[in-house]
């Protein structure tokens, strides 16, 4: 007789990846299920939905660029979380960084003599240290002054918010746009090629995996990176072993705020071509990307796979709204569930499933 | 005597917007002082004011509406509760996903009861404004001189130390946690029963976050929670009073710079405000660990 | 050889099977809204269209939208569409101008038509149901009942749109009360009701009695009502929020415009080659647009007796009633071609800088690029030239 088995919970400290991506599909897969009942009482039936979504999304080659289009400025901007968070610091800024790198990237392309063949590396420069820029006072009150970056980073979000709305309507506001809120369109040399027949700006996608593999080697094979970890995991510790918590945090703070800024340029040069609306710049890329760069629990490489799911997420409420008519608040209801599922699913990761041996 | 009638006109509207502002903080001030931070604000006031709005319009009483504001407020934190407390997940990522979904929820169920006005609206300053100014000097009380404001800030600073004195630091966390819900849900009530008064989704249009960052900004304290809700829904209300002579743009950025520079100076001055921070926000606990 | 056969035989069925589909099919049309449906405002008039649109043509259509789309998004979502069977597009927001073109550009065989834009091509044409003549009615019937000689609008975004309707609404009122001043406050938000209400406070503050205002929800209305003020309803009737206290307002018929469009296309007059010199700039001789706070009431009946009592002195028609010129001006740009326009020279702006030359009336062009403020208004102007 060959023995049965019994399942058996038990505490395993050890988290291996496999289990994290089987846990997080449970999971998800979950989501969808109570995202179910949500169909079924709009009367759209379940089943039908579903098949709806998979075929417009990932069954209909076309629509699959379209996934990447949010799926870069949330790789960008997920990287550079991904090596704050590692070191503790709690940027909930990238939003506000975004768009500092989209002003810096409007006024090099629309207010400077910039030859054309430089146009968009002095953008994308330019970006990166405007970003950098707006995470900087931040990290330097709480390096100082010890102040809650959470709160500041968040505050610095609605200043760029201000500042940007304060930008279109008023000194920056096109000539050519017959008195609507918004700049010229920028010049050819300041829009980036995209892949034939998509909108996808391929040198932002490419920007974005090879940073994120930069990043990776960062924090797993530099000095750099063995200090930011330590720090991220044991201040004291990291004080003993010489790490300068003021140069690392500081450089984590630059490197995140860049990042996101690329991201901002990313947007204007690739997407809108000109600067608009601040809340139609960045659809929340940078709130998002907390979550993003969150998912992939300090891997700088998993940012990759988490932002193309969210790229996913974007595009499947897109469908829902198309394809279902149904009312685009179904997209905040879906992401919130399947949020609540991911995170709540997160103690069982700490747990496995064993088969374990039934002796009479 | 004209200036006197313009100061005291632009403080009754800074009551008034800040009303919405004072009941929300003063339920986060809670909620963090037990050490949770919860960012779904927004999404437990837009339920709120959803639900109090369909409420208030159904009974035909005002009252009725902002308990049932209350009651969803208070489930849409039990929800944040479970999953940070109890699951122990990131409080940040949770309460960004809580925001998602009442916005969003809200949207779905609230559809067929926009564009109605409200029969029996609440007065806009006379009820609920005294009545927040009441609950934080209270709340103040409780905060600072009785037993259960010491197992309040205990759990909140070092739920370890809690823990070893015996207290349920989950049920602690719940219970401020579900708390903060309540007035939070209450805050939105108050848009659609008393200030609007009527439904359309989406419009708590961002007070939420502003609410998470003046719990902070008052340096968790109740009582200062008085004034600077007084003192945002004062800026909000003159950048519209005062457009004609200065540009919007600066005055609605001073509730943002203006945190900032209260932290910045409250941290140069003996790190008052530092030391005001529970402990152990936004950690969760374990027994065991730390 | 096998799979050739094979190949051969499932493409004719498909071809057999999707021609099949399309001589049964109807004239898909798909809608992009820039706000939620919900609103009470903009998007929720065109929505309001759409519903009309189907009923005109039972059974030769088919009607599907997105609601909310940011405008950054049109492209994707018009592939989704166009995907689905739509051949007929409409774009209802200006930020989807670009998008629009590039569409169009993209899928020559549909038919596009984009709502308060400029750029047109051979396939995409532009339209707009524009509200200044109702505004210059509601600015006389303000300039009748203001008792404080001080009126107020809360506007959007300072915009031409925008400035064309605070104007008109200006010229009107001065045009019965040359004391009165016009207030203005800027939201920088289409949508916003907590920032409405407080504008309006501010301008209930400042002492002014009757209410203009372009925001897509009745704020304005309601807390005028609170405080006893009178106001006028905007886009969507919102009579039934203040019912003693709207006097009139603006109405707005988008379903005149599609349905006319697409009557059209249905027929073959509009084909996916002529569309380059479409454009619709539809107004109260179309019955695009509509007097009145609700549909079929021009003037809420409660004002008739002030408004009868209110004399002022035309040189067109001599001394009359406020409430007769309302409707004499109303009559003369119902006609096509007009007999009125409230934008005929000599006007100047509030600088003094002559912007309409005696005789002369501005064109399109002019009235969609226009900054300038008129005499009587009082607050921020962004874009004002000197």
């Amino acid at each position: 007789m060959r023995p049965f088995g019994l399942l058996r919970i038990e505490r395993d400290p050890e988290q291996s990846w496999a289990r994290t991506i089987f846990v997080s599909v449970l999971a998800i897969t979950a989501a969808f299920l109570v995202a179910g009942v949500i169909f079924w009482g709009y009367g759209v039936s379940p089943l039908r939905a579903y098949r709806v979504i998979i075929q417009d999304t990932l069954g209909d080659p076309r629509a699959v660029p379209e996934i990447l289009l949010p799926a870069m400025p949330l790789l960008l901007a997920g990287v550079g979380l991904v090596l704050a968070f590692r070191a503790q610091f709690y940027n909930i800024g990238a939003e506000g960084q975004l768009l500092a790198g989209t002003v810096a990237a409007t006024w090099v392309a629309l207010f400077t003599p910039t030859p054309g063949p430089l146009m968009l590396p002095v953008m994308f420069l330019t970006g990166f240290f405007a970003g950098a820029l707006w995470g900087l006072l931040p990290s330097l009150l709480k390096l100082r002054l010890n102040v809650n970056e959470v709160i500041t980073t968040l505050m610095m979000n609605y200043i760029a918010l201000s500042l940007v709305s304060w930008l279109v309507t008023g000194p920056w506001k096109g000539p050519s746009v017959r008195g609507f809120a918004y700049t010229d369109t920028f010049p050819d040399p300041a829009w980036l090629p995209a892949l034939a027949g998509t909108r996808v700006h391929w040198p932002t996608l490419l920007l974005g995996i090879v940073l994120a593999a930069l990043a990776a080697f960062l924090l797993n094979r530099t000095r750099l990176g063995f200090e930011i970890r330590v720090q991220g995991q044991n201040p004291d510790a990291a004080r003993y072993a010489g790490v300068n918590p003021l140069r690392t945090t500081l450089l984590v703070m630059l490197l995140s705020g860049g990042l996101a800024g690329l991201a901002g340029v990313g947007e204007v040069a690739g997407i809108h071509h000109k600067l608009l609306d601040p809340n139609q710049v960045s659809l929340g890329y940078g709130y998002v990307a907390i979550i993003v760069a969150w998912l992939a629990r300090g891997n700088p490489l998993a940012v990759i796979v988490t932002a193309t799911f969210f790229g996913l997420i974007y595009s499947s409420g897109d469908v829902m709204q198309v394809s279902l008519q149904m009312p685009f608040r179904v997209t905040d209801v879906f992401n919130g569930l399947i949020l609540f599922f991911l995170i709540g699913s997160e103690r069982l990761l700490q747990y496995r499933v064993r088969w374990v041996p039934w002796k009479s | 005597m004209e200036i006197l009638t313009w100061i005291l006109g632009t403080l009754v509207r800074g009551l008034a917007f800040g009303t919405p502002l004072l009941w929300g903080s003063l339920g986060e001030i809670y909620a963090e002082r037990a050490g949770v931070v919860n960012l779904g604000v927004e999404g437990m006031m837009i339920l709120g004011a959803f639900s109090g709005f369909a409420v208030a319009q159904v009974t035909g009483n005002p009252v009725i509406g902002l308990l049932a504001a209350a009651v969803v407020g208070a489930l849409a934190a039990l929800l944040h509760a479970l999953v940070s407390v109890t699951l122990r997940a990131n409080q940040y990522v949770s309460g960004l996903a809580l925001s998602m979904f009442g916005l969003g929820l809200s949207g779905l169920l609230g559809r067929r009861w926009e564009g109605i006005p409200l029969d029996h609206p609440l007065p806009e300053v006379t009820v609920l404004a005294p009545l927040g100014i009441s609950l934080a000097v209270a709340l103040w009380i409780v905060l600072y001189h009785t037993r259960w404001g010491i197992v309040l800030r205990t759990t909140g600073e070092s739920p370890a130390a809690a823990d070893a004195m015996g207290i349920n630091v989950t049920l602690v966390r719940y219970l401020a946690v579900v708390f903060g819900g309540l007035l939070a849900g209450i805050a939105g009530g108050f848009l659609s029963v008393a200030y609007r008064p009527s439904w359309t989704e989406g419009m708590t249009a961002g007070i939420g976050w502003i609410v998470v960052a003046l719990a902070i900004f008052a340096g968790w304290d109740p009582l200062k929670a008085i004034w600077t809700s007084l003192l945002f829904g004062v800026l909000f209300h003159l950048s519209f009073r005062l457009q004609t002579w200065i540009p919007p743009e600066p005055l609605q950025i001073m509730p943002f710079a203006f945190t900032i520079v209260v932290l910045t100076v409250g941290a140069r001055r003996g790190g008052r405000v530092r030391q005001a921070a529970p402990e152990a926000l936004g950690l969760p606990y374990v027994r065991g660990e730390r | 050889m096998r799979w050739i056969k094979l190949f051969v035989i499932v493409t004719a069925m498909l071809l057999v099977a999707t021609t099949g589909w399309a001589q049964q099919s109807k004239l898909k049309i798909g809608f992009i809204y820039v706000g939620p449906i919900g609103d009470f405002g903009w998007t929720n008039a065109h929505d309001v269209g759409r519903k009309q649109l189907e009923k005109a043509f039972p059974g030769q259509l088919e009607t599907f939208y997105v609601e909310s789309v940011p405008e950054g998004n049109v492209e994707p979502f018009i592939d989704k569409m166009v995907r689905g069977g739509a051949k007929v597009v409409f774009t209802t927001s200006f930020g989807f101008m670009d998008g629009t073109i590039a569409a169009a550009k993209r899928y020559p065989d549909v038919i596009f038509a984009h709502a308060s834009g400029f750029k047109r091509a051979s396939n995409s044409a532009t339209y707009m149901a524009d509200f200044y003549q109702i505004y210059y009615l509601n600015g006389l019937m303000a300039g009748a009942l203001s008792k404080t000689n001080r009126i107020a609008y809360v506007g959007a975004f300072p915009i031409p749109e925008v400035k064309r309707h605070l104007d008109a609404f200006a010229l009107g009122a001065r045009a019965v009360n040359p004391k009165l001043t016009i207030h203005v406050r800027w939201l920088f938000s289409w949508f916003d009701p907590a920032k409405a209400k407080e504008a309006t406070e501010a301008l209930l503050a400042e002492g002014a009695d009757t209410y203009a205002f372009t925001e897509d929800s009745p704020t304005v209305i309601q807390v005028a009502a609170k405080k006893n003020r009178l106001s006028f309803s905007h886009y969507s009737p919102m009579q039934r929020f203040a019912p003693k206290h709207v006097i009139s307002g603006q109405l707005v018929h988008w379903e005149r415009i599609y349905i006319d469009f697409v009557g059209k296309v249905l027929k073959g007059t509009y084909t996916t080659q002529n569309l380059q010199n479409v454009d619709y700039w539809w107004l109260l001789a179309e019955k695009a647009v509509e007097l009145g706070g609700q549909p079929g009431q021009a003037i809420n009946p409660l004002f008739t007796g002030r408004l009868k009592a209110a004399k002022v002195k035309t040189s067109e028609f001599g001394t009359i009633s406020v409430y007769d010129l309302v409707n004499r001006r109303l009559a003369q740009m119902s006609k096509n071609p007009v007999a009125f326009d409230p934008f005929t020279g000599p006007i100047r702006d509030r600088k003094g800088v002559l912007r309409v030359p005696a005789g002369k009336t501005m064109t399109v062009q002019e009235l969609t690029t226009m900054e300038w403020a008129a005499p009587g208004i009082v607050g921020q102007w962004p874009g004002e030239p000197k």
